[in-house]
This record gives C-alpha cells, structure tokens and sequence, in this order.
C-alpha cells in the first residue's frame, strides 16, 4: 500500500522566466515497509525534493499527498508521523543531549516523554553523552543523536540524508541493521539519500535516480547494476609480458589503465571469453584474474556523467 | 494551536538562557549597569536642580525601557539562535507551526520581561533606595503596553532577518534604539524639538513614558494616553504580523535550507 504519492511535483526558484527549475515534474510514491533510495550527482535536485517533502519549502506545482492526505493543507499532522535526520544539520549546541532530546518530545507531543526518550538513548547509546553539550559531541556522536531524534516519534516515514557519513564503519553498520530492523518490525518506510552506493544496495528496496531534477530511473538496485554491460576484468600479468600486453590493448583499442601490478579492463560482459582467449592465443600470461560485475556505483558514474 | 508544542520552545529557550553568558549578560549583566549608570546621573541631576523625583523618574524610565528591549530581542535574538544552530530545519520538520514559534517567543519575552523587571527594581533599590514600585498598579497597562511595543519591533525586525539572512543581524541590537530618543524615556515630549515631537506622537511607548512621570509627579495618569498608546501598538502589531507572516512565506519560498 502507498503511503507516500508525489504527482507531477515541480520546483522553481526565482521569477517564471530566467529562474531555475530544481525539480522537473516528478512523480513517485513510497510503500509501507520500503526503503527508497533517492540517488543523483551533486545539485540534481534531492536536497530540494527532501525539502519539498518536509514542507521546508513551498511547491511551484503538482502534490504531495501522505497517508492519503494533501501534504499542504495537512501539514501539521501529516508531520506527526514523519521525521528527518540529516548528517549536514545539528541539534542546538548549548544544549545538552538530555535536553535536545526533552525539548524534541514536546515538539512531537509524545505522550510518555521520559520513557521514550530513555529508551532512543540506549538504543543509540547515548546515556554516556547524557549531559554533554551538543557542541562538545563528535560529529559521529552528533549524527547518532541526530538520527535518535528521527526516532522519537515512533515514525511512519523516515527521510534520512546521509545517515551513516562520518560514522565509523562499526557504528554505521549498527546503524543500518537498526533501519532494516525498524522497517521489518513497525514497517517503517524510509527515503534514503546516500554517497555510499553500497549502503543503498543493502538497504533499498527501490532507488529512484534523479538528474537535473528529473528522475531519469526507478527500479531495483539490481535492475539498474544490470543495465550497464561494462564489467570491469583486474589481470596480475606477468612482468615480462607486460610489454606484449600493452601493444595488444592499444591495438586492440581496449579500455584499460594500470593500478600498480594490476591492469584494470573496463570491458563488456559478452567480450569476456573472446579477450581472454586472444590473450591465450598471442602467449600474454596472468597469475591472478578476477572479475567485477556492474554495480550501482557504475550506474551511479554513467549517469551522473551523461549529459541528458 | 498546540500548547505541549509551544511549551516545548519555551523549555528550549529556557535552557539555552541558563548556559549562555551572552543571554545572562542581557538578562542582568547589562541592566546593573545602566542602573548604577543612569542612577549616579540622576543623582547628580538631582543636586543640581534639587528635585528629588528625578531619579525616581530615570531610574523608571530604565527599568521600563528594559521592558521594551526584553520582548523585543526575545523575539529576534531567538530566531538568530534557529540560524546559527542551523536548527530552523529540526523546529520545520517537526508538526510545529509558524504561529506556534511566535507564540512561544512571545510569552518566553513576558516571562523574561517580568523577571527583568523584578530584578532591576530590586537593583534600583538596594543600589539608590528608589522604590519603582511607587507607581503602584499603573505599572500594569504600563507594562502591557511596552510589552505590545516590543512585540512589534521584534517581529518586524525577525521580519526583516528572515528575508535577508543574518547580513542584517545587527538590527537585532540596535534597530530599537531609534525608537528611544523619540520615545521620551528620561524626558519630557515637550523637551524634544518640534519634527521629533511629532513623531514621538505616533511612538506608543512616548506615552507610556509621559505617564509613568505623571504618576510620579502627581500621582494620577491621563487615561486617554493608554488609549492612544493601546491603539498605535495595536495597528503596529497588526501591520508587524502581516509583515512576518509574509517575510517566511518569503523564506519557504526560498527553501528554509538556503536562507542563512
């Protein structure tokens, strides 16, 4: 079930002509339970589609409607049910971790306070930050307050921008496992922007790809990996055929460059066998092979660099 | 409206005023000052023109003005607070209205404005013996009215900081001065010259002021100068809300992520 529809969502900032067009006429929605990831290369439009999302700026055109209410004129109680963490935004610095998380609660008018926000804090173990001020919080220790306030109000819908950026590897990975658990135990639904391709292959259900404000793809992490054929073929060639090697890649006008005693192929899948077997063919010997099949991160790279 | 909401905010600035020495120099550090400042000047006043009501009457006149100040800088100072915490977007995010904010902002203003007033009236006396309180209960619409005052300085000034970012935080310190020398605080109206008489006119706290040395001088107060008073705040007021109400459409217009 949808509990999150964006029809024909448009923004622009500035007068109507010679302003600029953040985002183009999108369109999506979110289910129950889903993590969703938003992907695009810096300025695509996410920031301003998360914005629009958390009513932090006005809309142009299009709707939102969440949990089958318009967004606009339900604001305050639509935002009942949702939050938001971001990596780049602070609590108040003065104020000590207890009492961003007190003065939070009431915001969300959560109805038994103090055991509420004890429980967020040990569940993101803040009880030993219990009274430091803010300002005194490392910035991996401030990102996880700042997602245990996203929790505070038990919510339906999560907008997370770049959860896990300066966590250390350990904690980001409590962090993710915390997210799948929520999403498998409450049905949590989560927008997800994210840097780390890896993280959103484990976590999103579905990634919605926007360039210059319009979303170019929306499908699986899986399915988009597969749309780019390059698969990228690591050879430890033998020092005294390196020579021959790289004749034969310049001739054969094969995309390749060296990463120390590895040379690097960027090749298509289906010419694989061929390549190996003219290596075969003309004596060029290797000792190690592997093979890497298209991720996200490569479809991440070819669309962020292609000009439509 | 929500009151766990507004109530919420209050605690917030509550909190920050108990850990911020700029905030505890504006609450008590600052009025001392002036007291024991405008309190030695008014003394000195005193002996040279033998009226002893003189400093009642300045020393008045501070501890009002701080009334002013107070409601005023609560309202601005705390949205400058939301910019330089980049906290704006947590309060935005969450089911609190812009109304709400305001709310909470201006009854934080009435209740750091009464402790204010308490504690320069006590520094008045222990520092010069000069009991404000000589004004008995007409330090109430007194007080109702600068509090209105206020409230329509600092939301026109929130106004403005919301449209043009923090380039123009000094207003938040300094835009309520120009309404002093116009509000008569030490002197009478009749003092200024003509053109500044005129505007002081249409400066409600210029009769607040007139009144508070009319009660200390004859013990009664010109009922007509609360009602002209009251009616000018409550135009400013109306006029000041419009103005913010649009100054943050202004700013959801740009994104409350891009206005710094």
């Amino acid at each position: 079930m949808s509990i999150l529809d964006v029809k024909n969502l448009t923004k622009r900032f500035g007068p109507p002509i010679g302003g600029f067009i953040a985002v183009n006429n999108i369109s999506f929605s979110l289910k129950e339970g889903e993590i969703l990831g938003l992907l695009g290369p810096n300025g695509a439009g996410k920031t301003t589609t998360l914005q629009l999302l958390l009513g932090l700026t006005t809309l142009t055109s299009g709707t939102i409607t969440y949990f089958g209410k318009d967004f606009v004129t339900n604001r305050s109680k639509i935002l009942e049910n949702v939050n938001f963490s971001s990596a780049y935004t602070r609590l108040p610095k003065l104020l000590s971790v207890r009492e961003n998380l007190n003065f939070i609660s009431y915001l969300y008018n959560i109805k038994d306070r103090a055991a509420r926000i004890n429980k967020i804090a040990e569940i993101f173990h803040l009880k030993e930050l219990w009274n430091k001020e803010t300002r005194t919080l490392s910035a991996g220790q401030a990102t996880r307050l700042n997602i245990a306030k996203s929790f505070i109000n038990f919510p339906k819908i999560l907008m997370l921008d770049e959860p896990t950026a300066s966590l250390d590897p350990d904690v980001a990975g409590y962090i993710r496992e915390f997210l799948e658990n929520e999403r498998k135990e409450f049905q949590v639904s989560i927008i997800l922007t994210s840097h780390n391709m890896a993280e959103v292959e484990e976590l999103c259900d579905r990634v919605v790809f926007i360039n210059r404000g319009k979303i170019v793809a929306d499908d699986t992490p899986e399915n988009l990996a597969k749309t780019i054929e390059i698969s990228h073929v690591r050879l430890l060639i033998r020092k005294n055929d390196m020579a021959k090697f790289n004749s034969y890649a310049k001739g054969a006008q094969l995309d390749w460059l060296t990463q120390g005693p590895y040379s690097l192929l960027n090749i298509n899948e289906k010419e694989i066998p061929n390549i190996l077997r003219s290596l075969a063919e003309i004596d060029i010997n290797y000792d190690e092979i592997s093979i890497e099949r298209p991720t996200l991160e490569d479809y991440f790279l070819e669309k962020a660099r292609s000009k439509t | 409206m929500n009151f766990a909401r507004i109530y919420g905010l209050i605690l917030r600035y509550n909190y920050l005023l108990r850990r911020n020495f700029d905030r505890m120099a504006d609450a008590f550090y600052w009025p001392t000052i002036d007291l024991f400042v405008w309190g030695l000047t008014g003394l000195y006043v005193e002996r040279l023109a033998g009226n002893t009501k003189i400093i009642v009457a300045i020393l008045s006149g501070v501890v009002l003005w701080y009334i002013v100040f107070r409601n005023q800088g609560e309202i601005t100072v705390n949205l400058l607070e939301e910019f330089w915490n980049d906290n704006l977007i947590n309060l935005f995010v969450s089911p609190l209205t812009f109304g709400e904010w305001i709310v909470s902002v201006l009854l934080s203003g009435i209740v750091k404005s009464i402790i204010a007033l308490f504690f320069a009236a006590t520094v008045a006396f222990l520092l010069y013996q000069v009991n404000i309180f000589v004004q008995g209960f007409y330090l109430i619409p007194f007080a109702f009215l600068l509090i209105l005052s206020g409230w329509f300085i600092g939301l026109t000034i929130a106004g403005f900081v919301l449209r043009y970012g923090t380039k123009i935080q000094f207003f938040a310190w300094t835009l309520v001065y120009i309404f002093m020398p116009f509000s008569a605080v030490f002197y009478p109206v009749s003092t200024l010259p003509t053109w500044a008489g005129k505007i002081a006119g249409l400066v409600p706290m210029s009769y607040v002021f007139e009144g508070m040395r009319q009660v200390i001088n004859t013990g009664t107060f010109d009922i007509n100068k609360f009602w002209i008073s009251l009616g000018l705040n409550a135009v400013y007021l109306i006029i000041s809300i419009v103005y913010i109400k649009s100054s943050f459409k202004k700013a959801l217009e740009r994104g409350l992520i891009n206005i710094i």
